[in-house]
């Protein structure tokens, strides 16, 4: 009985979870009317208008903002893999001095909350003359706490004796944390994935450091939803799809590997 | 010894120039004087004034709520999931774990705009559903005082659970078999095993979730400026810190450019917010130490 209601709970909560994503699929295609009548699921009718009225550049120039955030989130997420797991494996196999404080630093990171930080970074970037630029966003966010500790973890299960092959070999332990990479490629991916969701959804940086012309797609969603009295409900929710549905495509595909590399990471 | 300076150099010289740097600038300007900058010139002016300030203090009690409510309720329902989940078929979970994650890829703004929808009014979804069947005056969610601060709660609350709920799950499946054997052989009932076995098992996750999370509440701004309009709601109910301290600096809000003031108020909230997640984790694993 218990067993039951346990189930019952879960896909209510399931439910709960998945279904506003299925009423914004189906309400990207519906007029303002229709979407105020919270009774009504399905559309009248198929007709894409809001996608098309995205496309058309009519509101902004939607494929430029969908590009150019794509492009940063994946350049940071990539930047911080292989910074912060180079990281991660001079920690978990290197010895040498101000390791408790790098990884103090790496810890602070995580601990000191990262949008309280982001007038004064805005300030420094300004000192520095570099906000306006894709530069700043880009960089700010490579030095990921949470990466170093994650890699750390990850690199620790790599055995010694491998270590000990290698500088038996006279092999600088540089070249062996790119030899060693392929063998954490599922912890790669899985940090990459997770980096690049943190940065897509990045809010508050970007509305300081970026120009009017160069709004990513959080911000030009927010514009939006400033000025729906003017436009269509329907358009906000058909970029909602689509800056949701490739990832979770994305994700799918990797959603196995992501598992167990999480997995293999909760247990170390 | 071996070198190490290729592997740890670039993200050192990064940390040190996009947060050692700002921090320091931060502190500079939260303890200059008007018309001064730089140590020179310490001052606790600003700081004074920040807390003399009933709209930070407000602020603050406002993110209080709000942290404790997405911590508590995250967990909760968070750990309540990966337990039933764990007693699940293979392909019912991995569907359910999936959809359960889908909130989590949303971006913010979609997000706001769905459950703007959601809590708009009369005609919004939560009313209609659930409110008015089961008998009660429809909530006015957006407009009302009382229910604005709830309502980031549940938005907080609907976009972690299935991020958590997957680490809690992993988890759980790293507990050694032989205890749940064990428990069977001795017919422990369930409660017991979930005090015994489980709870013990991912007490580490739990915890660690439950710091990201507040330090994730203290710093939450996104989905508080989409559905409020980059205000703090109805006489402020909504009013987070990083809100204010944007409305504070900036034109966003109440256009007062006041960087030394917001500052002070960003060194104080960060600087005992990390100390307090730090302490925790101290404390756990002192404990762990002794055990």
């Amino acid at each position: 009985m218990i067993g039951l209601v346990n189930r019952m709970l879960t896909g209510l909560i399931v439910l709960a979870a998945s279904y506003p994503f299925v009423w914004m699929l189906a309400s990207s295609f519906k007029t303002n009317r229709e979407i105020y009548q919270p009774g009504k699921f399905l559309p009248d009718s198929l007709d894409p208008f809001a996608y098309r009225l995205l496309f058309s550049g009519e509101l902004f120039d939607f494929s430029a903002v969908l590009v150019r955030s794509i492009l940063l989130s994946a350049g940071q997420a990539v930047l911080a893999c292989f910074l912060t797991a180079a990281t991660g494996f001079a920690l978990a196999k290197g010895t040498f001095r101000g390791k408790s404080l790098l990884f103090g630093a790496a810890l602070l990171i995580i601990l000191y909350p990262k949008q309280a930080m982001s007038l004064a970074l805005f300030e420094w970037l300004a000192r520095l003359g570099i906000t306006g630029n894709y530069y700043g966003l880009l960089f700010s966010g490579v030095s990921s706490g949470l990466g170093v500790i994650f890699f750390t973890q990850v690199f620790r299960k790599i055995p010694d004796e491998l270590i000990d092959l290698a500088r038996l070999e006279g092999q600088s332990l540089t070249l062996l944390f790119f030899t060693l990479l392929p063998l954490v490629m599922p912890a790669f991916l899985t940090y990459g994935i997770l980096h690049f969701f943190l940065s897509w959804q990045e809010h508050l940086l970007p509305l300081l450091v970026l120009g009017k012309e160069q709004l990513t797609l959080p911000l030009v969603l927010a514009k939006l939803g400033d000025s729906s009295y003017r436009i269509p409900e329907a358009a906000g929710l058909a970029a909602g799809v689509l800056a949701i549905v490739p990832f979770i495509l994305l994700f799918g595909y990797f959603f196995r590997r992501i598992r167990t590399a999480l997995s293999d990471w909760v247990v170390s | 010894m071996r070198r190490v300076g290729p592997l740890v150099l670039p993200f050192t010289a990064l940390w040190g120039f996009f947060w050692l740097a700002p921090f320091w600038i931060g502190l500079d300007i939260a303890l200059s004087t008007p018309g001064a900058s730089g140590f020179k010139d310490l001052s606790f002016a600003q700081f004074e004034r920040v807390l003399n300030d009933p709209k930070f203090l407000h602020s603050l009690e406002n993110t209080t709520v709000y942290v404790l409510g997405t911590v508590l309720v995250t967990l909760g329902v968070s750990f309540f999931l990966a337990l039933s989940l764990s007693g699940m078929g293979r392909m019912v979970r991995s569907v359910c774990l999936f959809l359960l994650l889908i909130p989590g890829f949303a971006l913010p703004g979609s997000l706001a705009t769905l459950f703007y929808l959601f809590f708009h009014g009369k005609s919004g979804a939560l009313n209609q559903f659930i409110v008015i069947p089961l008998g009660f005056e429809p909530v006015n969610w957006m407009m009302d005082p009382a229910w604005i601060l709830p309502c980031l709660v549940m938005q907080a609350v609907w976009r972690w659970t299935g991020l958590v709920t997957l680490v809690l799950y992993c988890g759980i499946c790293a507990i050694p078999k032989w205890q749940f054997e064990v428990a069977q052989i001795e017919g422990v009932s369930a409660w017991y095993r979930v005090r015994t076995i489980f709870f013990p098992g991912i007490r580490h996750l739990l915890l660690f979730a439950g710091v990201f999370l507040a330090v994730d509440g203290v710093a939450a701004f996104s989905g508080a400026y989409n559905l409020l309009g980059g205000s703090g709601g109805v006489l402020d109910s909504g009013l987070l810190f990083v809100t204010y301290a944007y409305q504070v600096a900036f034109p966003g809000g109440s256009g007062r450019f006041d960087l030394p003031m917001a500052s002070a108020g960003c060194v104080l909230v960060a600087s005992a917010t990390a100390f307090g997640a730090w302490f925790i984790l101290w404390v756990q694993r002192q404990r762990d130490n002794r055990i």
